[in-house]
């Protein structure tokens, strides 16, 4: 991306291994200053790892950190200038919230009324204002996971580690919890890293997301352009539940003209801004559920129309998810808004309509 | 054990429900194992206790005034300070190697583990033994270089009780050690600590209730132990080797006896008293959840060193008793004659003791281990009143000094119609009241996983109450009946305190034994014995381990 900003934390092929498991297997990337970025993978993919390469708690086996064009590989953890929020929260059971946020002012030897200050605004900046003197059991789990951000940003550190944040929370908290976090870091400017293994989370949160998957980075850039766009399989699955059909390139469109692909479903038309799209080559079309239109009635356009019959239908509130049988594939489809559209019943003749504009995968 | 179980509330759901036993049948078993526990515990320790304050012309305070005469008081003075210094020593150390089997390197971890707990195995007089032999009169250390010194006293009876009681002090500290989340000291190293304060602000405070507890049970078992301290006193007075001394030597002095009973009783009765208070009482942080194996931690030279010191003298020297013994049970004198021979081993004075022991050991084991999952399921599934009190009071006979235990025994059971002194049984009903507490605890702790519901289920589903028990108690109970039945047997086989009282010469026990040739300077023969005991402890602990995965039962208490 061109991105103007300055890079406050580079990563350069690090790698580290705990025996037979390589838990990371050469992670590059360039944090910005002030920015929000997500790593986002599946559960052992070496987030947790990575962080702690990141705060110097785990050293790597090899690869360069940066840190605002200095190299940080052998400085230790205390003097990097990085805070890591640990899943666990990590607080001290035996000191009270005040005393938590207040321990590494403490250890850095601050003057005692400012670190009363510094705890005051901490506070404030967390939600917390007059929680100070509470013991850590007896606050809930998004007031413990704040107090955690809160003792992470106390000492202004240059870079902020978020270990899956949220994931002890339950469902509406953690909605209410990301406006917070997000509210936070915009409000102290920090440079932000943030991982999880929710795919939701990491889309609504971040500015950029770093897919991550057995120790190595898939693909990198704005949400959308993950979600729409997906470099592989493992990503398009990951992101969301799809479709992912086969094919193989019947005849490529000459500028703006669809190109036919032929699929189990039949043939399908594609519109794809690819370029290197040749008759003869085998795709894999990714499509998304909620893309696919339902219908029993003829419609205006006659293209990417196919027979099916409903085979499952599962009610989930504002949208409805069937799997419709095409000529012996499932095709998944969410259908938006079921109170104005009805809901189909089982065993219903249907016509489902695939659009164009389908993601094409470059593998 | 004792405190494993502090904060358990009995019975919770027993009210009008009927498990496999009826609610009446528990009641009456609650009155019998009430019954038990009066005659075999409450009633011995009072007989003790009485005889300080009852005279031939009624009850008089003479005997305490003799108390206070210099000797005596000088005595109970020493035992405290004993106590002191030992639970210094040993609760230091503990943590040393705790702290090293957790954060330490990996390839330290399991030989220091291995090495510390290996005293469990052995009498624990073991280390009276060994030190003699290296820095006794004639020691071999001592002749080596000729020194004109000793370990006779305080030295020796600290040393031999921190490397006695050093698993206990380990297990408690290293079992809260390995379930304290390592993020809270990366977290306070990731926010600037250096090791030192994070040892100070996070890892100590965190563990200051294992603490209490280990210094409790450490201190009791050192004011109260006998066999390292009857074998290593020389000239200093302590209070459990003069109790043996008036009552089995020319003095016969019980009322003395008695007086002194009474303050070796005192100080544990003081410490678990304020136990709950100390614990309870603060508010401390409890450390809890699963073990972890944690990365090794990175220690500055100024923690690392020390840490290492202490820990590998103290398994240095687990292991060089160990070898010392050894060695003694195949020389002819130790410092004098230092020749090889098999007469030791081979005698058969010592075998016949050890098929003694065995015996005593197997029907005290099997009996306790009964008795205490028996108690454990009237405690848990009893409705009457005064449940908490009955594990109380056998857990109180637990934590007795065996000495008390030993000479209530001897006073009270020396009459028709309850005359057992000089017999066999005296000493399994000894060793099985005195033990059977751990087997309690076990079965508390499982029976808490085994709702009530379970059990009706069973019994609706038309189970019989013979069916119930085996298909659903049984299997929920043998782990801990099994457990009791370990530590009842294997504490029996090495211990003293009490049955040195109790042994009639005709049949000594292979402990009485050891401990009396080792006070006549038998070294060579007292470590063969030991050498022997531990080899038949280790196999009984094998092959029940062996038993306990191939009947797919489990003997650990976890889970
Ligand atoms: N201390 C460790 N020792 C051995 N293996 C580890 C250790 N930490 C992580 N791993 C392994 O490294 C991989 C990545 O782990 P982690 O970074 O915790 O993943 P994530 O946080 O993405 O779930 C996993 O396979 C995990 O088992
Ligand atoms: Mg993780």
């Amino acid at each position: 991306m061109g991105d103007e900003r300055k890079s406050m934390l580079v990563l350069d092929d690090i790698h580290k291994s705990f025996g037979e498991v390589q838990a990371l297997r050469g992670v590059s990337t360039d944090v910005k200053e002030g920015e929000l970025v997500t790593f986002l993978g599946p559960s052992g993919c070496g987030k947790t790892t990575l962080l702690r390469v990141i705060s110097g708690l785990t050293k790597s086996d090899s690869g360069k950190i940066v840190l605002e064009g200095r190299v940080i590989n052998d400085v230790t953890p205390d003097k990097r200038n990085v805070q890591l929020c640990f899943q666990s929260y990590a607080l001290f059971p035996h000191l009270t919230v005040a005393g938590n946020i207040r321990y590494g002012l403490e250890v850095h030897k601050w003057k005692k009324e400012r670190i009363k200050e510094r705890v005051e605004e901490l506070l404030h900046l967390v939600h917390l204002d007059g929680l100070g003197n509470r013991r850590i059991d007896e606050l809930s789990g998004g007031q413990q996971q704040r107090v955690a951000v809160a003792r992470a940003l106390a000492l202004e550190p240059k870079v902020l580690l978020l270990d899956e944040l949220f994931s002890n929370l339950d469902a509406n908290l953690r909605v209410q919890m990301r406006t917070t976090l997000h509210e936070i870091q915009r409000r102290v400017n920090i440079t932000t890293i943030f991982v999880t293994h929710d795919q939701v989370e990491a889309m609504t949160i971040s500015d950029r997301l770093i897919v991550m998957n057995q120790g190595i980075i898939e693909q990198v850039g704005a949400p959308i352009e993950i979600y729409e766009k997906p470099n592989n399989e493992f990503i398009a699955s990951f992101i969301g539940y799809v479709n992912i059909l086969k094919g193989e390139v019947k005849s490529t469109g000459k500028d703006t003209e669809p190109a036919t692909v032929s699929t189990e479903l039949g043939d399908l038309e594609i519109l794809s801004s690819e370029k290197d799209i040749k008759a003869g080559r085998e795709v894999y079309l990714i499509i998304r559920p909620e893309t696919v239109y339902i219908g029993s009635l003829e419609e205006a356009i006659e293209v990417n129309k196919f027979k099916g019959t409903i085979k499952s239908i599962m009610y989930a509130g504002s949208t409805v998810k069937y799997v419709v049988d095409i000529e012996g594939r499932d095709l998944f489809i969410d259908q938006y808004d079921p109170t104005t559209l009805g809901i189909r019943s089982m065993g219903d003749k249907v016509v489902v309509t695939i659009p164009r504009n389908v993601h094409i995968l470059k593998e | 054990m004792a405190e494993a179980r502090a904060l358990n509330q009995p019975g919770l759901l027993w009210q009008n429900r009927k498990g496999f036993l009826s609610a009446h049948t528990v009641d009456i078993t609650g009155g019998l194992l009430f019954l038990l526990l009066a005659i075999f515990i409450v009633w011995p320790v009072i007989t003790v206790l009485v005889k300080g304050v009852f005279g031939p012309e009624g009850f008089t305070l003479e005997f305490f005034r003799e108390f206070f005469t210099a000797y005596y008081y000088q005595s109970f003075l020493n035992t405290l300070l004993l106590g002191v210094l030992t639970t210094s020593v040993c609760i230091t150390a503990g943590f040393c190697i705790a702290y090293m089997t957790t954060r330490g390197p990996r390839f330290l971890r399991i030989p220091l583990k291995g090495i510390t707990l290996l005293p469990l195995i052995a009498p624990p007089y073991i280390f009276a033994l060994s030190l003699i032999m290296l820095l006794g009169r004639s020691g071999f250390i001592t002749k080596a270089f000729n020194l004109g010194w000793d370990i006779f006293g305080f030295p020796g009876c600290v040393i031999a009780q921190t490397l006695a009681f050093l698993p206990l002090a380990y297990l408690i500290i290293e079992n809260t050690l390995s379930s304290l989340d390592p993020s809270l000291e990366d977290s306070a190293a990731n926010l600037g600590a250096s090791e030192g304060k994070i040892l100070r602000s996070v890892t100590i405070p965190l563990l200051t209730p294992s603490f209490l507890k280990a210094i409790l049970i450490v201190y009791v078992m050192a004011v109260a132990e006998f066999g390292n301290v009857a074998i290593l006193c020389g000239r200093t007075p302590f209070l459990a080797p003069d109790i043996y001394t008036i009552v089995t030597g020319v003095e016969h002095d019980f009322n003395m006896a008695g007086v002194l009973s009474m303050f070796l009783v005192l100080p544990c009765v003081i410490i678990f008293m304020i136990q709950d208070y100390l614990i309870r009482g603060k508010g401390y942080v409890t450390v809890s959840g699963k073990p972890i194996s944690a990365e090794p931690r990175h220690m500055t030279p100024h923690i690392l060193i020390p840490m290492i010191v202490i820990s590998f003298i103290a398994c240095g020297l687990i292991l060089l008793s160990f070898g010392v013994v050894g060695v003694g049970a195949f020389t002819k004198l130790v410092g004098i004659d230092n020749t090889f021979t098999l007469s030791h081993i081979l005698d058969w004075r010592a075998n016949e003791a050890l098929i003694n022991s065995l015996k005593v050991s197997l029907l005290a084991g099997l009996f306790g281990a009964l008795l205490g999952v028996l108690i454990a399921y009237v405690v848990i599934r009893g409705k009457f009143r005064g449940r908490s009190a009955l594990e109380g009071l056998y857990l109180a006979g637990f934590t007795l000094p065996g000495t008390v235990l030993g000479l209530g025994y001897l006073f009270a059971f020396n009459n028709p119609p309850l005359l057992l002194t000089g017999t066999m049984i005296i000493l399994v009903i000894n060793c099985l009241f005195r033990f059977a507490a751990v087997g309690m605890e076990a079965g508390i702790t499982k029976l808490q996983q085994l709702s009530i519901e379970v059990e009706e289920a069973s019994l609706n589903l038309g189970a019989s109450t013979v069916t119930t028990f085996r298909r659903i108690v049984l299997p929920i109970i043998f782990p801990a009946a099994m457990y009791g039945f370990m530590y009842v047997f294997m504490t029996t086989m090495v211990s003293l305190s009490a049955v040195v009282f109790l042994t009639s010469p005709g049949s000594p026990l292979a402990s009485v034994f050891i401990f009396q040739w080792a006070q006549y300077g038998y070294i060579g023969l007292a470590s063969a014995t030991v050498v022997k005991l531990v080899v038949i402890v280790g196999i009984c602990l094998a092959i029940i381990q062996y038993m306990s995965k191939w009947t797919g039962l489990s003997i650990t208490r976890r889970g």
